[in-house]
């Protein structure tokens, strides 16, 4: 059963994240209505940077393990239509690590992933754009890909 | 005689015999090693005098001590082994039996104590923490070492780093946060602790969030 190997893995990852991650991150898999929880769906927050124009924002991401995982990668999606060069108009995250062809490791955690993908935020690649329009501002027009990055972060508060 | 001939012939094929031994030896760990060895050499002798002769006696070489010794054996040993083997047999599986339920007995006796000593042990833990609160503080220190509430390390982390707690697991989170504020000398209307994302409660205990040791708890200012 590969399931039972990516359960497992996930179990471990969901261990040593309650005990280990950087402040400010959250990552949980979603419970169901019932009461149980589904180790193969995570609710995630990334931070935005402090000290750059995704300061402040508390982005929500949703990671989707497949039962290949961690022979795979997950999905890792933002909301639809989020506003940066390297995110699909779907929300899907274009990033190396994340590409079962290119930079994925089964070793990889949780963790780095997420870190990654805060470290993708302030420094997007314009070598792999994944949306035209962050990709073209990033390119063109530095003050409005400013503005628009400090309105979105302004557009995910702390939940708290 | 060509019957008695044949039967000579079939002398060799007492090789068969050979196989009786290897059965032996695995039935009987202790007694048979001695048996399969004189028959073998029974077995052999037989047909190196009659077949093969030189070449096979000096191959057996390693095994003329015992032929000897046990040569006298030889006439009366060949019936007797396989009545005693099966002797053996049925007084095996006896024992087995017996020793079996033996050891299912043992083990009987073995988890009933457990399932005392796990009764005696939660009986005390539902006194202590049925205690009243005043008792509640001679208690800890008084039956600390007797007794054990159960307790749980938690971690504290804000922006800075982490700072390590060691609380009572059903102890409500109010008083850590009231330690917590006072050690980084902030108020602590303006500290959100949350588990997991959500915030805690000050009535929520380490238990009802069914913590684990080192679990991280987050802090976080508000910005005023």
């Amino acid at each position: 059963m590969s399931g039972g190997i990516a359960r497992g893995r996930l179990a471990e990852e969901r261990k040593s994240w309650r005990k280990n991650h950087p402040h400010g991150f959250v990552a949980k898999p979603e419970t169901l209505p019932d009461g149980s929880v589904n180790l193969m769906v995570w609710h995630c927050t990334i931070p935005g940077k402090a000290g750059t124009d995704w300061e402040g924002g508390f982005f929500p991401l949703t990671l989707h393990f497949s039962e290949d995982y961690p022979s795979k990668p997950p999905k890792c999606k933002f909301p639809q239509g989020f506003f940066h060069p390297n995110v699909y108009p779907s929300g899907t995250v274009c990033l190396s690590i994340l590409n079962e062809d290119n930079g994925w490791r089964p070793a990889i955690t949780v963790k780095q992933i997420l870190v990654g993908i805060q470290d993708l935020l302030d420094q997007p690649n314009p070598a792999d754009p994944a949306q035209t329009e962050g990709y073209h501002l990033f390119i063109q027009d530095a003050a409005e890909y400013k503005r628009r990055v400090r309105q979105q972060a302004k557009q995910y508060p702390a939940l708290l | 005689m060509a019957d008695l001939t044949e039967v000579d012939d079939l002398e060799p094929l007492f090789d068969y015999r050979r196989v009786q031994p290897h059965n032996l030896v695995f039935l009987d760990d202790d007694d048979t090693p001695p048996i399969p060895c004189p028959k073998r050499t029974k077995v052999l002798n037989p047909a190196v005098g009659k077949k093969v002769g030189v070449d096979i006696k000096e191959l057996e070489v390693v095994d003329c001590e015992e032929e000897e010794e046990e040569e006298e054996e030889e006439d009366w040993l060949p019936p007797p082994p396989k009545v005693m083997v099966q002797k053996q047999l049925v007084e095996d599986s006896a024992i087995k039996e017996l020793r079996l339920k033996k050891q299912e007995l043992v083990s009987f006796a073995k988890s009933a104590d457990d399932v005392i000593r796990a009764v005696e042990e939660s009986v005390k833990r539902k006194l202590d923490s049925s205690m009243p609160a005043a008792l509640e503080a001679e208690s800890e220190k008084v039956s600390k070492p007797a007794v054990e509430r159960a307790k749980i390390v938690v971690s504290i982390q804000d922006k800075g780093g982490l700072k390590q707690f060691r609380v009572y697991a059903d102890d409500k989170f109010e008083r850590l946060f009231e330690m917590y504020a006072d050690k980084v000398n902030l108020d602590q209307e303006n500290l959100v602790f949350c588990f997991d994302g959500d915030k805690i409660g000050p009535e929520a205990t380490p238990a009802s969030l069914e913590m684990e040791d080192n679990d991280i708890i987050e802090v976080h200012t508000k910005k005023t």
